[in-house]
């Protein structure tokens, strides 16, 4: 196995997915490789969804192969999906993170709750431990879940639209930790998002995600004014201002 | 003591079915329950003189293998429920709601069309065992339900971890490799035959009430999750000899003054939240 090949965590052979006899998308081949940061970006019902449900393991691919061994994913759903009615503390949250690894008739043990310690410090939340999750802003939900997925040492971390909903100051220090995170401890970072200026100067790889369309590569490819006007149907135009990009829509006379 | 036990098993799943806001599956499960029993009366498959035999009792003087049929098909109709329930998380064509409402007014019509095909001199013990009441529960109901009980407590203690992720958030739960299918459906298939049996002793009105208002009442009083059980629990528990004493002194049927007085309750307690 040459140096290159040993940094593939994930690689999509021909995968085809879809559900039942509806094909979202088919030929794809990629690969995820460790260190990875990666947009996921796409309208809704572009597919982005199913990409991820194949990829986590809990629907099947239509066809072709996925080559992922011993992968542990961290996932940070959607917010507005977890709304509990129960009282729970963000430290109860962030434990459950721990349950997949334990036995089943296993209770936390001390290295379980030195992980939710270093998970809650990872993402500066360790003074709301305990507190009601219910009682949390948006974006303090929000770093409860990425601590929950932190928790279980994972080798690549899925986040799906983590800044959906945010107020501005939290939509970019969201931002801001989940790129430390990608820095500090070289994690292999996917995240969903349906806008393109969310993730085009955070990330290093891009999968574009349109009906019936998949492309992906490097986020310089990606981002050319040809690709972007084919993929999207319009006239797009991509600056890179003091290193950053800004990607507009030309509207025509 | 056995509407103790009653109280207690429904306000303990109660926490699970108003949390996870299925409390529709609370009704549509006790109506089938009921339509167990009301099938039972048919008589169309005797279980009981099959099972005679095997066990060597006299079923038509012992008083718990005589109602051993409706107590099976109660069971049976509830868990033929819950599975077609569980399917909602498979299919998306189907939505939690929309299933329950077809499981609820079906269950509702086949009891009607079962007691109409029921033999005549049935019919008032048959309405009688589907009423219910808490104040005339036998010794062996006692032990069933207590039986019920500890299983259920068993099942949530044991798998405590699993199925309080999975009721909490089953995407992230399944992404992180939990079967979240199989906990889902042990936990509705706890969740059905508790009601089941509990519908069958206690009657529908007092089971589904039981269920959706002492968790209730809870969740405004407590902080933490433990809290939310420990209330609930309480609550389930106390009032039922209460209403008892009620119903003695007042001389009304004790099941719907239980009811009166955990509706009551709540009402207290929601509006002491409110003004605070």
């Amino acid at each position: 196995m040459d140096n290159n090949k040993s940094k593939t965590l994930i690689e999509f052979k021909d995968v085809s997915i879809g559900y039942g006899t509806t094909i979202v998308h088919n030929n794809i081949n990629i690969e995820i490789e460790k260190n990875d940061f990666i947009g996921l970006v796409g309208p809704n019902g572009s597919g982005k969804t199913t990409f991820l449900k194949t990829l986590l393991g809990t629907i099947k691919p239509l066809s072709g192969v996925i080559e992922k061994d011993n992968i542990i994913f961290g996932y940070v759903p959607q917010r507005d999906t977890v709304q509990p009615l129960l009282p729970y503390s963000v430290h109860d949250v962030v434990m459950m993170g721990r349950y997949s690894l334990m036995g089943v008739f296993k209770n936390p043990s001390k290295l379980d709750e030195q992980k939710v310690d270093e998970s809650l410090e990872k993402v500066g939340i360790s003074d709301l431990r305990k507190l009601n999750y219910n009682s949390l802003s948006g974006g303090q939900r929000q770093r409860t879940l990425i601590a929950r997925a932190l928790a279980v040492d994972p080798s690549v971390l899925i986040l799906d639209e983590p800044t959906n909903g945010m107020d501005t100051p939290s939509h970019y220090s969201l931002l801001k930790l989940i790129s430390e995170l990608h820095n500090q401890s070289e994690l292999t970072i996917l995240l969903v998002s349906h806008l393109l200026s969310d993730v085009a100067n955070l990330v290093k790889k891009l999968m574009l995600f349109e009906a019936g369309r998949f492309q992906s590569g490097l986020i310089e490819e990606m981002l050319s004014e040809k690709n972007l006007g084919q993929t999207y149907s319009a006239n797009i135009e991509v600056k890179k201002i003091n290193g950053e990009y800004h990607i507009t829509s030309r509207h025509s006379e | 003591m056995g509407s103790i036990a009653a109280g207690i098993i429904c306000s303990f799943l109660g926490v699970f079915v108003v949390s996870q806001r299925v409390v529709f599956l609370g009704a549509a499960l006790t109506q089938a329950a009921v339509a167990g029993v009301a099938f039972a009366f048919l008589h169309l498959l005797n279980l009981e003189d099959l099972l005679a035999p095997i066990f060597g009792a006299d079923f038509m003087s012992d008083t718990f293998f005589h109602h051993f049929e409706h107590t099976f098909f109660s069971l049976l109709f509830s868990v033929i429920a819950v599975i077609i329930f569980s399917q909602s998380n498979r299919q998306n064509l189907l939505t939690k709601d929309g299933l329950l409402g077809i499981i609820f007014v079906v269950a509702i019509a086949l009891r009607i069309i079962f007691i109409q095909k029921s033999p005549i001199a049935e019919v008032a013990e048959i309405e009688s065992i589907l009423r219910g009441d808490i104040l005339f529960i036998g010794a062996q109901e006692f032990y069933t339900l207590l039986i019920i009980l500890v299983i259920v407590f068993l099942i949530f203690s044991l798998f405590s971890k699993q199925l309080k992720f999975v009721t909490f958030d089953s995407e992230t739960a399944a992404a992180h490799g939990i079967n979240d299918r199989l906990w889902l459906l042990i936990f509705y298939l706890t969740v059905g035959v508790g009601i089941s049996l509990t519908t069958r002793f206690v009657g529908d009105v007092f089971t589904f009430a039981f269920l959706i208002l002492p968790a209730s009442t809870a969740l405004m009083l407590a902080k933490r999750v433990t809290g939310v059980f420990v209330y609930a629990i309480i609550i389930g528990s106390a009032i039922p000899p209460i209403a008892i004493y009620l119903a003695f002194i007042y001389d009304i049927s004790s099941g719907p003054t239980a009811v009166v007085a955990a509706l009551i309750l709540y009402v207290i307690v929601f509006l002491i939240k409110k003004l605070k």
